[in-house]
């Protein structure tokens, strides 16, 4: 065979690695794809075996029940409220703490940012007495502004944001300076719009992971008017081959989930920046 | 509008090391003045020094008999064009232009107006609503000066802004800044490492070495009479030919240097003041007063090790008996080839002579008008 000219691209059509690439992903679909089955079978079908997920008839019962049921709608609704909540004010507090430790010079600057990321290496269950001891003297238990104020503080964010602003060339702000720029107008209509994807990647990350949180509205909110979707989901389970059944059960994981995946397709592309941003200039 | 600069006693210092050393200059309104020299000679901290993006740590800075260096950069009336243009990323080419002048409150139809103006004269107008990612280099680059020209400022600084641009376009936009300070007649400082953008824009040429400013003049002060060695090394492309001098006399008729394996030379030179012993001196010759001699002729012999042939004239990088190189020029029609025994000739009169600490003496500008 007559030596082939050597095509860079060739590096991109590996078919071996494509095939587990794509076996990979059926195995990551696979738990979705099941739990959306699930939730279009009939109850009493699937108490007798999950297997009849792969057999007719499907129904969009448990739908139509999960719209008649009040109590899901008040979790969803306590679960968007402490996650638009968590999402704006970490937003809000990262920018502003980021654009500080990263363009700003003031006494023990190092020393605070230093502080701040070893909250990054302290686990919530390390403080989660103290803080369940402090919001109960405070009375913010089984309260929105009780499951929202724990997830403000993230070091995180605050890193992200101050690497993001560290990164804008300096001459930007010379030029507004220039430009006579008051302090805040430049942060807000100069610096804050170039931040723009690290701020969709943030804002993302804080709304699946106050979206997804278990533990602390678990502790927090104990009457059920209270429950989010997680904490209401998995008090349902104990209803589980009752009333309710897995059907109903696989239907409200769906529709918990739904507020997520939108969130994330409209965002994508942002997720998509962010990520790759700073790679190539 | 344009204003007159007054910089006294200028210092800077960044920890223990000091970049300016009590620099002082005066620019007279309407002039255009480039600073130049190599990378860390000082020439960029000092123009963001004018600008407010840098504190003094001595001396004082006026603009327009109104001293500046205690206000902040915006409301210094100064409008600077960086390197990297530095355009906000996000706002349309309009929103650019008019940003500053929002930032003063400035009526909206006010700054659409000068907006349009500056971008007429630009010849952005159908740019306006663009973002700069949008633009090629060389339209960021108008915009930029749009930016500083909407402003109406008392002086404009530019910071190597054409050092970006490709090498047709940066001629061409010298061209249109050299236009423009026609037009506006405002004072601007240009800053640049770049020789040729120094001449060609220059009314006066600040060059700048090692923490403090070498000379001061014209373009062609700056060529043919150069204060030091090491502007005459600077400026001038290719380089200066510098060789050493054996033994130097004065006579009456003026100073003869013995330079060894290039002859003896009897020049016009009459030198002011003492100059330090032969064992230290030097001579300065440009490329274009050493020529080539037609074969047969009488000359320094040399050998060719370089032969560029540039169109309109040639340039013989050459190679002296005794090891010392020398730059010649020869007719762009020649057929020399690297390699071949040439004779030279040096114009005794064009000579500098260095002395040991630096200083350069001079025959003759040898300029004439017209």
């Amino acid at each position: 065979m007559a030596p082939r000219t050597y095509r860079p691209e060739a590096l991109n059509t590996s078919k071996g690695l494509f095939v587990l690439a794509c076996l990979l992903a059926v195995v990551a679909m696979a738990p979705i794809a099941w739990i959306v089955g699930l939730s279009l079978k009939d109850n009493k079908a699937l108490m007798l075996g999950t297997e009849a997920v792969f057999a007719l008839p499907y129904t969009l019962a448990n739908y139509v029940n999960l719209i008649g049921s009040s109590q899901v709608f008040g979790w969803f609704f306590n679960s968007l409220v402490v996650a638009v909540g968590e999402t704006v004010g970490v937003l809000v507090l990262s920018s502003l703490a980021g654009y500080a430790f990263g363009r700003l010079e003031f006494p023990f600057r190092r020393t605070l940012f230093v502080l701040v990321l070893f909250g990054l290496a302290v686990p919530e269950q390390a403080v989660i007495i103290a803080r369940h001891q402090m919001f109960n003297w405070l009375g913010w238990h089984n309260t929105h502004l009780g499951l929202i104020v724990p997830g403000l503080t993230s070091a995180f964010g605050v890193f992200l944001m101050t690497q993001f602003f560290r990164a804008i060339p300096k001459e930007i702000d010379e030029a507004a300076l220039l430009d006579n720029t008051p302090p805040f107008r430049l942060f807000w209509r100069v610096m804050l719009p170039l931040t723009l994807p690290a701020q969709a990647t943030l804002g993302i990350f804080t709304f699946l992971h106050a979206w997804n949180d278990y533990w602390w509205p678990l502790i927090s909110a104990t009457k059920k008017e209270m429950f989010t979707l997680t904490v209401g989901i998995a008090s349902s389970q104990t209803n589980f081959a009752q009333s309710e059944g897995l059907g109903f059960l696989s239907a409200q994981a769906v529709f918990a989930s739904l507020p997520v995946v939108i969130v994330y397709i409209l965002f994508q592309r942002h997720i998509v920046t962010a990520v790759s941003g700073g790679a190539v200039k | 509008m344009s204003a007159s600069i007054e910089i006294r006693n200028v210092t800077k210092r960044y920890g223990g090391l000091t970049v300016l050393e009590d620099i002082s200059l005066s620019i007279a309104a309407g002039e255009f003045v480039v600073f130049l020299g190599p990378s860390g000679c000082g020439k960029s901290t000092l123009l963001r020094m004018v600008a407010g993006l840098e504190a003094l740590d001595g001396g004082t800075i006026d603009l327009g008999g109104t001293r500046i260096d205690t206000l902040p950069p915006g409301k210094r009336g100064v409008a600077m064009v960086f390197q990297s243009y530095a355009l906000y990323p996000h706002m349309t080419v309009a929103q650019n232009m008019g940003f500053g002048l929002e930032n003063i409150g400035m009526a909206r139809e006010d700054i659409a107006r000068r907006v349009t103006a500056a971008a007429d004269v630009l010849e952005i107008a159908h740019l306006l609503d663009r973002k700069p990612a949008k633009l090629s280099g060389g339209q960021r680059q108008r915009v930029a000066i749009g930016r500083a020209i909407v402003k109406e400022p008392k002086a404009f600084l530019f910071d190597e802004p054409l050092s970006n641009l490709d090498a047709a376009l940066r001629g061409r936009t010298r061209l249109e800044l050299a236009q423009l300070h026609a037009r506006l007649g405002s004072t601007m400082i240009f800053v640049t490492h770049d020789q040729v953008e120094a001449m060609t824009l220059a009314d006066r040429i600040v060059v700048m070495h090692n923490r403090r400013i070498e000379q001061i003049g014209t373009p062609m002060e700056i060529y043919r009479r150069p204060a030091t060695r090491f502007v005459a090394g600077f400026v001038g492309t290719p380089a200066i030919s510098i060789l050493g001098v054996k033994a130097a006399e004065l006579g009456p008729r003026g100073l003869t240097v013995d330079l060894g394996s290039a002859g003896v030379l009897q020049t016009r030179l009459q030198l002011p003041v003492a100059v330090p012993a032969a064992g230290g001196l030097e001579i300065g010759i440009r490329p274009e007063d050493v020529t080539v001699v037609p074969p047969g002729g009488d000359g320094i012999p040399a050998r060719a090790e370089v032969v560029e042939h540039l169109g309109e004239r040639t340039l013989v990088y050459a190679r002296l008996p005794d090891g010392q190189q020398i730059t010649a020029e020869a007719d762009g029609r020649s057929t020399l080839r690297a390699g071949t025994e040439v004779k030279l000739r040096l114009d005794p009169d064009a000579l500098h002579l260095f002395a040991a600490d630096g200083r350069a003496f001079h025959v003759d500008a040898g300029g004439y008008d017209g």
